[in-house]
């Protein structure tokens, strides 16, 4: 059975539908994107709420990655790819040729599927964003490092270790060290693209409930092709297929009674 | 026989023996190399021999053996000597006998039969002399201050080595003279009578300025002089002390202290003092200038010339491929042209290196360097400052040459940073300049290193461009010196290759020149690994600092 209990206590429901500006960290409108000819996205519609949990789910290849990564422009730097529609950051598209790549990517961080951390001290890790924004008082510094890390529930395990190179931890323990460096630099929204595949039952629990913790603080959007994980972490849920948006709803909703029998054959184990 | 064939053995045993037949090779070249280098600097045994002709007229020949050789008997009969008929081959000795200025060749053969006698007397001396080789030959009397001095040998030994220190400190100070205030005023003289010249061509030269500038010569030519006197006075006084040697002619000959280097009687050393003696050489040999055109002495200006030129090599090819390397991996887009150009530098790795030569000479001894003449030394034409080869240019071609092996490894380098990583840094905020400089650079470093290592072992090893543009066999001051600017890139330098070439192909002095060969190649070869083992520990640290991921 699925255990579909969510992990953290009642959520305030929204209308996803008719969400108002002010409660919305995403709008999408319309987007379509294209590797070369061949169509990745296709008008694609949906408003993320802000400070909740909105899970991607869908089988392999069906752009849930895809989209993640246009919302702080990551595909910019595949060569061949074409976007377009218009995703709005706080009313602002994110396309607009105003708009600086390096400033929208601080407003929205990212964690990637397999830990990255930079061959540096796991201190300097953690700063790394912050000296990018020329950030040298070292007490700040200090205090960023800190709190990102109890923020990331690695404190207590690196504490005493910061300028060892980062390199040594764990799997686990690496892919939290890369969130408290994305919220080092206090974004405004979260992109986590499948932050658990790469590791083990125990380190993806614990990520999990971080997630619901980090919550609190940002936008988490998150991208897994586990439907558990979708259901205990997320609010809201949007499935994709083929690269067209099938449903979008929440959570709870979408996994009990979802609307379309796509959905439902995918939740089901039908296919995918 | 199928069985084996099938088991893989014969493929292991092909490529084993590819690995052997190399390492074999090398450490065979290696230390030949070394073996007939080092033995050079062994203090041997001086023998004294009596050489009799078939005709009875006995000869005293001293000398050390320096090679032995079997010649056909045929051969020495059809040249007229007398073998008795049954003997198929003669064994004959190579003897180095000195004492150049009073026999025809300081080398000779000798027929192993001729020697009637063979003695390894202790009272031999070997004089090592600052011109025409060592003198061989016993110590007769030692003339201190105009008084004969006789007596047991070890009293004129004594006396002799007092002597040789006091010649010695004498010398010292004398070099010291010449090349520090004297190089000095001579260097200030010619800054002058540029500075005269170039206020002349500028229409500058007021009767006021030229009269200081007459002023300043005058000065300076007066302290030339203080100072020439007492140089001249230096080197009187080394001429005071004299030896008397008896050379193997039975002939009393009188050497002059001042040129005399060294005194050693090898036959009366032990062991120990044979090794201490055989260390001290081949430090000379090291640190010491080169005398009789290159054939004795030590390599200290080649050493020196080539680790210099190595280094400034270094200093240009590196940003400069780097550079080249980061637009075409980073920036530019990937297509035909992007291709077209790494196909065409990757072709120049295969230029032949002597092409590079006459380019640098064509391009940047007289193009590049004769428009900096023309622009900025005007005052020094006709002669040239940059407009003729010198170290810089010299630097620059080899920096030319090697540039497509830093910018093919420095490639690979960013091509194996894991995409991951760039992403990571981009999707903080960081701009693509940011994430070059703080992250892919700094992984991609022991790529570069390895680059560079590459670029060294080349260059360091090239002769034949250098030839053309900047090598020379006896530069007269080191690219770095006392002088203001202090680096002098204008300068011609010395090479060990070159100095390889020049001492075993264009020495007037064959024979003596053969171990000196060896030992320069295999200091050269010292040298390369020196170069190498040095960049190779950097590239070291730089990996454990920047171990990639392990996924």
């Amino acid at each position: 059975m699925i255990n579909l209990e969510p992990l953290t206590n009642e959520q305030p429901r929204v209308d996803l539908a008719n969400l108002s500006d002010a409660d919305t960290a995403f709008a999408i409108e319309n987007l379509d994107l294209y590797y070369g000819d061949k169509k990745a996205l296709s008008d694609v519609s949906m408003r993320i709420p802000k400070g909740q949990v909105t899970a991607f789910i869908g089988p392999s290849g069906c752009g849930k990655s895809t989209l993640l990564r246009s919302l702080n422009r990551m595909n910019d730097l595949i060569d061949n790819c074409r976007i377009e529609g218009n995703i709005l950051l706080e009313q602002q598209n994110i396309f607009d040729r105003h708009v600086d790549v390096a400033t929208l990517r601080r407003k929205v961080g990212m964690v990637f599927q397999r830990p990255n951390p930079f061959p540096k001290s796991i201190y300097e890790n953690v700063v790394y964003g912050l000296r990018l924004q020329g950030v040298k008082d070292r007490r700040r510094l200090d205090q960023a490092v800190e709190e990102s890390l109890r923020g990331a529930a690695l404190w207590d395990e690196v504490k005493d270790r910061l300028h060892d190179n980062a390199l040594g931890l764990s799997g686990g323990q690496q892919q939290r060290l890369v969130i408290a460096r994305a919220i080092a630099i206090e974004p405004e929204v979260l992109l986590l693209d499948e932050p658990t595949s790469a590791l083990d039952p125990i380190s993806t629990l614990v990520i999990e409930e971080l997630i619901t913790e980090l919550k609190q603080k940002f936008t988490v959007v998150i991208v897994t092709h586990n439907m558990q994980q979708a259901a205990r972490v997320s609010d809201n849920t949007a499935f994709m297929y083929m690269g067209e948006l099938i449903e979008y709803n929440d959570t709870n909703t979408l996994f009990t009674t979802p609307s379309k029998k796509q959905t439902e054959d995918y939740i089901t184990g039908r296919y995918g | 026989m199928g069985q084996w064939y099938k088991s893989g053995s014969p493929w292991i045993w092909l490529t084993s023996g590819a690995v052997s037949l190399s390492l074999i090779a090398v450490i065979g070249l290696l230390g030949l190399i070394a073996w007939r280098g080092l033995v050079y600097f062994w203090p041997s045994t001086i023998y004294q021999f009596d050489v009799t002709q078939p005709n009875g007229i006995t000869e005293q020949v001293i000398g050390e053996i320096y090679e032995r050789d079997s010649i056909p008997a045929q051969r020495l009969r059809d040249n007229g000597q007398v073998i008795a008929p049954d003997v198929e081959e003669v064994e004959s000795i190579l003897i180095k006998t000195g004492n150049r200025e009073f026999v025809e060749l300081d080398f000779r053969w000798i027929l192993a039969d001729t020697i009637t006698k063979q003695q390894a007397h202790p009272d031999l001396v070997i004089f090592e002399r600052n011109k025409n080789g060592n003198f061989y030959g016993y110590i007769d009397s030692v003339v201190v201050d105009g008084q004969l001095k006789t007596g047991d040998n070890a009293t004129k030994l004594a006396a002799l080595e007092q002597s040789l220190a006091r010649v010695e400190l004498l010398n010292e100070q004398a070099d010291e003279l010449q090349s520090g205030n004297i190089n000095h005023i001579n260097y200030q003289l010619e800054g002058l009578r540029l500075e005269q010249r170039r206020l002349e061509l500028e229409n500058k030269l007021t009767p006021a300025v030229l009269a200081d500038i007459e002023q300043q010569r005058t000065e300076l030519g007066n302290e030339y002089l203080v100072h020439e006197k007492r140089l001249f006075e230096l080197r009187a006084e080394t001429k005071r002390d004299k030896v008397q040697v008896r050379d193997m002619r039975g002939e009393i000959v009188e050497l002059s202290l001042s040129s005399i280097l060294a005194v050693h009687l090898p036959n009366q050393m032990g062991i120990f003092a044979k090794i201490g003696h055989w260390l001290s050489a081949m430090a000379s040999f090291v640190v010491d200038d080169p005398r009789e055109a290159n054939t004795e002495g030590g390599v200290f200006p080649a050493i020196f010339g080539t680790i210099f030129m190595v280094l400034l090599m270094a200093v240009i090819v590196t940003p400069f491929g780097v550079v080249a390397a980061i637009y075409l991996h980073e920036y530019a887009k990937k297509g035909t042209v992007t291709k077209f150009i790494r196909i065409a530098v990757i072709n120049l790795a295969g230029v032949p290196s002597v092409v590079y030569g006459v380019f640098g000479l064509g391009f940047f001894v007289y193009i590049l360097g004769g428009s900096i003449d023309e622009l900025f030394y005007p005052e020094a034409s006709p002669s040239p400052v940059f407009g003729s080869p010198g170290v810089l240019w010299s630097a620059l071609t080899l920096a030319i040459l090697t540039l497509p092996v830093v910018i093919v490894s420095t490639e690979e380098g960013l091509s194996r940073i894991p995409i991951s990583l760039r992403q990571g840094s981009l999707a903080l905020g960081a701009t693509q300049a940011e994430t070059l400089w703080k992250v892919v650079i700094p992984m991609a470093s022991p790529a570069i290193m390895t680059g560079l290592i590459l670029a060294v072992a080349r260059a360091a090893g090239e002769v034949a461009p250098l030839m053309l543009v900047g090598v020379v066999k006896m530069a007269p001051a080191l690219p770095i010196d006392g002088n203001f600017p202090f680096i002098h890139v204008e300068r011609k330098f010395m090479h060990l290759g070159f100095h390889i070439y020049d001492v075993g192909f264009q020495s007037p002095n064959v024979e003596a020149a053969r171990p000196l060969v060896f030992a320069s190649s295999f200091l050269l070869v010292t040298v390369i690994i020196g170069l190498n083992m040095t960049a190779i520990g950097i590239r070291n640290y730089l990996r454990e600092k920047y171990r990639s991921l392990e996924h």
